[in-house]
């Protein structure tokens, strides 16, 4: 079996959410057991995946048996396997979240969200270019459908932009790959790695084109100025476990530009496509650094500024990917990583502080006393130090190994100050928020009856666990993720694994 | 033949995203699926549009066009159409839910 | 190991205090839990002496971040001794002292809690042995001050001071952090020793002034030096054990504490004693100023303190060996003298009920005792013999002399000194004044001695005042040997601690302070006058404030009008970055390709004209619902042609049976959308889109050009090679689809399921025949003969579908086209007999169908990995089926099963969702409260 390892990410969620289709919508705790199940069989092979990509090269899986570049491989490296953890921790999270209650707010939610899962992973693995173009399909129409569930105004007002965006998105994706094949011959990342690298030069600005369409679509996913417009509203209507996962979502975004910028159009291809990422990703990861602090501290509702913080935080990991450097693309993972673990942590706790504030919910106006300030609050501290980037959190630790690893670059006197001004308007958008919610109570406002049990504050309190373990734990995953970085930029290893020893 | 396939392309891309920056959301469907007309015409046209027989296999011809992009635009089509159907129908519930059809949910003058 | 211990312990005592039980009067409970790990820590630290004064640096080790050369990395030099002693001693006085402070009504584990976590961070912070941890406890000290200085949250300038203090200390904390960062690469390493002793590399280096400023700013928001000195005032609104110790003895400290740290390696270039001797002395200057015009007790003690962290600022500055002496000297005088002020303040405060200092008087009356200690401390915050404010500030003459003279800055720097002295001299009077004058009443409470606990902490504190004013070399000359041992890296100058040093300049100096402030006192309320007027309308404070709203005004402006929740400007944005990023790389460097052009024949170009028409009618007829929707279809018809003129049947077969389905769906939808809406945009902008719709579609229209006109060569070739071969069909596009990219198809279908599924999710519980724009227009019956032939074709129409569906493998067909096919037939079915009919005659439960679907093509796939080949390996043989001549089966076909399934499931969910209003089945419906779910 452990041949077939790699693909189990794509078909355990995808078996499970059939089957889940097949159980009838009333036997909701079936439903949730098989559902849970499913995740946490999933989170089991992703740590053995993880396990496996530490040991030699990437691993290919060929599906239908035919030879690439001819049929569809999928590719577990480090990276990919990376992400598969990341993204199957966070499900589990979410899950246990979601099966408190807010899964019942309509039919459907559990086959729903494993075929989320089917998306993500498959995109994560997928060595074919048209292939992800499917995944992205896959995980885009199963969040829009959990993104609009429940059906409520401001749920189908952001629905509507939000697919719109990506729909649009999509074309543009498929001129992109269309233009690739009909410049290159082929959909296999591996083989059009080649191919790019010995294009002649009549034929370099329309790659050029092709590849800067592309980025603009993994940029719209991944939520970069001035193409993340979409994300505030849509995250602050989702509810609260949805928009924990989607915060796995942006990153997809993320994984997909540094797949394809290190393996089709690294550092082998014509100088004119190899630094285009650079030149274009840099300065506009630095805007958005600025963009979402300023509009984290510009809103006026917790969740509207955990989605600019999460804006922002994009920002920060893409910058020093965006050198795509061993040091820079390390730094930018682990960024990406805490991230990703605090701000799920974050959109669970908003929503439970918002619903212990009666009528004032989520804005960030004078108002009754939560009902359970000193937990929340506790919780409130600690996750805002994190995504403000304070010690002693995975925060600080990333933003050290992002300033440090673009320490050698012409680009360091940007990136610091942004990195450092980030900071500072974290901490006063964030301590702005604490402040309104715990500290200015309204005495005549009275406290909402509502009280969480402890298993309700469970997925939050555990993910900011998880978030000291990989603070504690930096050293190793630092070496992990070097070890990623050092892997994608070598393509030349991750092409003959695909391809075969044939230079 | 290039030419027009090129023409052909373009003036759907181009109502598409004319359709696209309207205000109400059915023109934004017939925007999105003139879009994907474009598209798939586009994806097509990477096989090139020089002679050749049909992909499918018969005594005496060796000569076929390209039969991937037409795998790939059946996928495209199939999923474009899902793609409509789903906004066809957030777009009528949406427009029951916020009592209008404004993209952004609510009459801005 | 007895390092980690020691910062653990104040840890430890970070969560019990949230835990004990809350009734009842805590108070003793909570400070003997906290003081008991603090006097372990102090015990430790003390213990450690004997090493220490020997000259040893106890250090432990462990790797945290080697990659980031971040290092758990603890180090007890002298200097870091003597800080130690100080943080846990005071510590373990402040606990004691809160103790009988605080009132039993307040919500004390939060306070003993948020304490412990300050005094733990500030121990790490002085032992720290790696700077980058250092900057981590550093940080850790702003966050806990920050819940220190807003205890009392209800109160408005509490919760104001407490932001204002984090926000400054924290930008500063992140400067600091650029610097460690700098600093630990200029020096190759990050662990303290190793920093320590580069310092000649260092201030070669050509980042040494950027990586200084950082470092310094740092310092300076921490210390509250001039211009970052606003934040400590506001942090009075700090109930007084907190001022006491945060403002006074530890936390302020933090930032001088790392001038002294740092001073071998940064000290002793020119922008080192400029920046930093300039800021002290400013700081020094402002602070005394401002403290002598301060009405309230606590805010004079707060600039006083603000005055004397400038004075070792400025010691530091001088970067002259026993400028350092002094420096640390001063720390440890300053320290005990303050930490006692604050401390009565606190009792007076406490006992009157207020600190205005024009109300309070004549407290000598009430209370003998406390006076005498406030009196002592006070004379010693003035620098009158016998006292140890006294030694330290005639070192600092002495010291300031010996600078002017060595850097020519003569009289300036010395007269400027004597200035700082007489100003101190003159508050110290002010702050003593309010014992003695008036007959003690007129205040809000009569005031009383207050506790003998409450005072043990004050008395202890002044013995030490006077035990080191009088008998310095022994009390206090070992530890200060030590620590500015460390400080200096190297070997002591020579110093004569003693209260006597003779008739000499710096002893005349002193004199000239205490006389001029005795004189200035007496003038003073000249100078109020003057003050009011001259005092600056300005404030750096008030800038502070101004830049702080301005700030936060901008951005929630610029927010708003970015993210103005426009679609029209996102796609907008979108199209816009999309034509930048294809037009940057082409432009001026298009070229077309050499491939020779194809032949063109007037159909195709009749073709291709309707289409553009139909697709420009589309768009400007858009609000003419019914006809854009003709013109649409058009161009669907139009394009599936097209596909035929490519040689594409399939393609045209599919576009052609999605376009129908697609047009009903529409036709459907269009009930419940409205007829007509206003015209949506101004004459300009659609213009504009027009521009930009152009624009784009000349783009891609290049593109196509740019690849259409050049040769191809592409893995295809393989596929045609091996369709028949390895595939075992002659219908290339379809073995592609479920064999070659076989999961690529998988995943389509996947799409099509969950879009179906959304199209139930958006449905359930809505009632749609509620929402109907006009009437039942579709519910009218189709004409009878309609109904009749459709349920006579019906049988056929299905068997024609699966005719397809099973020689799709080798001929125009497969899972999706017979899939549409069946749902074209099924739907003109349901127009006819409407859905009731149908339902009820053909049970088909759409939801299932889709799921067996997705099974069908999933189990497929997986029967290839129990024969141990990889998922969707496909496998096939041939057969004579009667009637279709020979068909091979192939689990392809049954994959393509599948994907018939799979479509014809989600179609028809889709249509019949929207054709019917009530939902398709009970599993579908919406839970309507959460009563109507599962009970657990």
């Amino acid at each position: 079996m452990s041949g077939h390892l790699t693909i189990l990410p794509v078909l355990l969620p995808f078996a499970t959410g059939v089957l889940l289709l097949l159980v009838p919508g009333r036997s909701l705790r079936l439903q949730r057991a098989i559902g849970l199940a499913g995740v946490l069989l999933l989170l089991g092979v992703a740590a053995a995946l993880l396990a496996v990509s530490t040991q030699g090269g990437p691993r290919v899986y060929h599906l239908g048996g035919w030879p690439a570049p001819f049929g569809i491989v999928l590719v577990l490296d480090r990276l990919s396997a990376l992400m598969l953890a990341l993204t199957a921790a966070i499900a589990l999270f979410s899950l246990l979240q979601a099966v408190q209650g807010q899964d019942r707010s309509g039919p459907l939610y559990h086959p729903l969200f494993q075929l989320q899962l089917v998306g993500l992973n498959g995109a994560f693995l997928t060595g074919d270019l048209f292939n992800l173009f499917v995944f992205f399909e896959i995980l885009l129409i199963a969040s829009y459908c959990l993104l609009v569930y429940g059906s409520t105004a401001p749920r189908l007002r952001a629905g509507v932009h939000y697919v719109v965006l990506n729909l649009a998105g999509s074309s543009l994706f498929l001129i992109a790959v269309g233009t690739l094949y009909g410049m290159t011959g082929t959909l296999n990342m591996a083989d059009m790695a080649r191919k790019v690298a010995a294009v002649p030069a009549a034929d370099v600005p329309l790659l050029h084109a092709a590849a800067l369409l592309l980025l603009m679509v993994f940029a719209l996913k991944a939520a970069v100025a001035p193409l993340y417009f979409w994300l505030p509203s849509a995250y602050a209507a989702a509810s609260a476990p949805v928009a924990a996962l989607f915060a796995i979502m942006t990153k997809v975004g993320v994984y997909a530009i540094v797949r394809v910028y290190t393996l089709v159009f690294g550092a082998a291809a014509d100088p004119a496509l190899g630094g285009l990422a650079t030149r274009w990703l840099l300065p506009i990861s630095l805007i958005t650094i600025l963009l979402g602090m300023l509009g984290a501290v510009g809103v006026r509702e917790l969740r509207r500024m955990q989605g600019y913080l999460l804006i922002g935080s994009i920002g920060i990991m893409l910058a020093p990917i965006a050198l795509f450097s061993a040091g820079g693309i390390s730094a930018g993972l682990y960024y990406l990583v805490h991230s990703t673990i605090v701000m799920a942590a974050m959109f669970l706790l908003s929503d439970l502080i918002a619903k212990q504030r009666g009528g004032k919910d989520d804005l960030l106006v004078q108002g009754p006393a939560v009902t359970q300030a000193g937990a929340l609050g506790l919780l409130f501290f600690v996750g805002a130090i994190a995504v403000a980037g304070l010690p002693p959190f995975s925060g600080f630790v990333g933003k050290a190994l992002i300033l440090s690893a673009v320490r050698p670059t012409g680009w360091m006197p940007w990136i610091w100050s942004l990195v450092l001004v980030s900071g500072l308007l974290a901490i006063a958008a964030l301590s702005r928020a604490g402040i309104r919610i715990f500290w200015d109570v309204d005495a005549d406002d009275a406290p909402v009856a509502v009280r969480w049990r402890l298993l309700e504050l469970g997925p939050t309190v555990a993910l900011l666990a998880l978030v000291l373990g990989i603070t504690v734990l930096a050293g190793p995953i630092t070496l992990f993720l070097d070890a990623a970085a050092e892997q994608l930029l070598v393509p030349g290893e991750y092409v003959r694994a695909v391809l075969g020893g044939a230079p | 033949m290039e030419a027009l396939m090129a023409v052909a392309v373009g003036a759907l891309v181009a109502c598409g995203v004319y359709l696209l920056l309207r205000a109400r959301t059915y023109p934004v469907i017939l925007g999105i699926m003139l879009l994907g007309y474009g598209v798939n015409l586009f994806l097509v046209g990477m096989g090139r549009v020089g002679a050749g027989a049909a992909p499918i296999l018969t005594e005496g011809t060796s000569d076929y066009v390209d039969p991937l992009p037409h795998a790939l635009v059946l996928t495209a089509i199939v999923i474009g159409f899902g793609m409509a159907a789903f906004i066809v129908v957030l777009a009528l519930r949406t427009r029951i839910a916020t009592d209008t059809d404004h993209v952004d949910g609510e009459e801005v003058l | 190991m007895t390092l980690f211990l020691t910062v653990l312990l104040p840890f430890l005592a970070v969560l019990p205090p949230l835990l004990v039980r809350r009734h009842g009067d805590q108070r003793s409970r909570l400070a003997g839990l906290c003081a008991i790990p603090t006097a372990a820590a102090l015990a430790l630290v003390v213990a450690a002496a004997r090493d220490v004064f020997a000259g040893a640096v106890p250090q432990a080790s462990v790797a945290w971040i080697p990659s980031l050369g971040l290092h758990a990395t603890l180090r007890m030099d002298g200097y870091a001794w003597v800080f130690a002693c100080l943080v846990l001693g005071i510590g373990l006085l402040i606990l004691l002292y809160a103790r009988y402070y605080l009132s039993a009504r307040e919500d004390l584990p939060r306070f003993f809690s948020a304490i412990m976590l300050f005094m733990g961070s500030m121990l790490g912070l002085v032992l720290a042995g790696n700077i980058i941890l250092l900057v981590v406890f550093w940080e850790l000290t702003s966050l806990s001050s920050f819940l220190l200085i807003g205890y009392w949250r209800h109160d408005e300038d509490a919760r104001a001071g407490a932001r204002m203090a984090l926000i400054v200390t924290g930008v500063g904390g992140l400067a600091l952090l650029g610097g460690v960062l700098l600093l630990g690469a200029i020096a190759g390493s990050h662990e303290l020793s190793a920093v320590l002793a580069a310092a000649g590399s260092v201030q070669q280096h050509p980042l040494y002034v950027p990586m200084l400023v950082l470092v310094l700013l740092g310092a300076f928001t921490k210390s509250a030096q001039f211009p970052f000195h606003f934040w400590l005032p506001r942090a009075m609104a700090a109930p007084t054990p907190v001022s006491a110790y945060l403002h006074s003895a530890t936390m302020v400290k933090a930032g001088v504490f790392l001038l002294g740290r740092l001073h071998p390696v940064l000290s002793g270039t020119p922008e080192w004693f400029y920046i930093v001797s300039i800021t002290g002395m400013a700081t020094l200057l402002l602070g005394a100023y401002r403290a002598m015009f301060a009405h309230d007790l606590k805010g004079l003690l707060a600039f006083s303190t603000v005055s004397h962290l400038g004075l070792i600022t400025l010691l530091f500055g001088f970067s002259s060996p026993l400028g350092a002496v002094a420096a640390v000297f001063h720390i440890m005088n300053h320290a005990t003298f303050k930490a006692s002020l604050f401390m009565a303040a606190g009792i007076i405060d406490h006992e009157t009920g207020t600190r205005d200092m024009r109300i309070l008087n004549g407290l000598w009356r009430h209370m003998p005792y406390t006076t005498a200690l406030a009196v002592l401390a006070a004379a010693a915050m003035a620098g009158v013999p016998l006292l140890n404010g006294f030694l330290s500030k005639e070192m600092f003459f002495a010291e300031s002399l010996f600078i002017a003279e060595m850097r020519g800055l003569r009289p300036i720097e010395p007269v400027l000194a004597v200035v700082a002295g007489i100003f101190s001299v003159a508050y110290s009077l002010r702050f003593i004044r309010i014992f003695f004058r008036g007959s003690g009443t007129g205040m809000p409470r009569a005031p009383q001695e207050p506790p003998r606990f409450m005072r043990i902490p004050v008395e202890v504190l002044v013995l030490v005042v006077v035990l080191v004013g009088i008998l310095p070399g022994l009390v206090i000359g070992p530890s200060l040997a030590i620590g500015a041992r460390a400080v200096l890296g190297g070997d002591l100058p020579y110093y004569h601690l003693t209260m006597w040093h003779g008739l000499n300049l710096p002893l005349l100096m002193s004199v000239i302070a205490l006389a001029g402030g005795t004189l200035l006192f007496l003038v003073r309320r000249k100078l109020y006058a003057v003050y009011g007027r001259v005092h600056p309308p300005v404030t750096i404070e008030a800038g502070y404030q101004g830049v702080a709203r301005a700030a936060s005004a901008g951005a929630a402006w610029l927010t708003g009008t970015l993210d103005n929740g426009s679609l029209q400007r996102y796609v907008l944005l979108l199209v816009g970055m999309a034509l930048l990023a294809g037009a940057v790389p082409v432009i001026g460097r298009f070229s077309a390709g050499a491939l020779p052009r194809t032949p063109v024949d007037a159909v195709t170009v009749a073709g291709t004209l309707m289409l553009v028409t139909a697709a420009v009618a589309t768009a400007a007829l858009h609000r003419h619902r019914l006809v854009a929707l003709i013109a649409i279809s058009a161009v669907g018809v139009i394009v599936s042609a097209g596909f035929v003129r490519l040689a594409a049947p399939d393609l045209a077969l599919t576009q052609l049976l999605v376009e129908i389905v697609t047009i009903l769906l529409v036709l459907l939808a269009l009930d419940y959308l409205p007829r007509r809406s206003p015209p949506d945009t101004r004459a300009a902008s659609r213009v504009r889109d027009i521009g930009i719709a152009a624009a784009a579609g000349a783009g891609v229209a290049a593109l196509a050009w740019g690849v259409l006109t050049r040769p191809a060569d592409s893995i295809s070739r393989y596929f045609i090679e091996q369709s028949k071969p390895a595939g075992g069909g002659t219908n290339i596009v379809n073995v592609i689809l479920v064999d070659f990219r076989g999961f690529d198809t998988l995943g389509e279908i996947a799409v099509l399921g969950i879009a179906a599924l959304g199209v139930v999710l958006l449905l359930s519980g809505v009632d749609l025949t509620a929402s109907r724009q006009h009437g039942e227009v579709a519910r009218d019956r189709a004409p009878l003969f309609l109904t009749m032939i459709t349920r006579a074709l019906l049988p056929f129409a299905l068997l024609f579908a699966l005719f397809l569906l099973l020689r799709g493998h080798n001929l125009p067909g497969g899972g999706f086209i017979a899939g549409l096919m069946a749902a074209v037939a099924l739907i003109l079915h349901y127009v006819a007999s409407g859905t009731h009919w149908t339902e009820s005659r053909l049970r088909l439960r759409y939801r299932p169908l889709i799921a067996i679907g997705l099974l069908t093509a999933l189990a497929t796939g997986l029967g290839a990995l129990a024969f141990g080949h990889p998922f969707l390996s496909a496998t096939f043989t041939y057969v004579d089926l009667p009637g279709f001549g020979e068909i091979e089966l192939a689990t392809a076909l049954v994959f393509d099963v599948g994907v018939f399934l799979t479509v014809v499931g989600a179609v028809m969910l889709m249509l019949s969702r929207l054709g019917e209003p009530v939902p398709e089945s009970p599993a579908d419906a919406a839970f309507p409260t959460e009563a109507a779910a599962w009970k657990p």
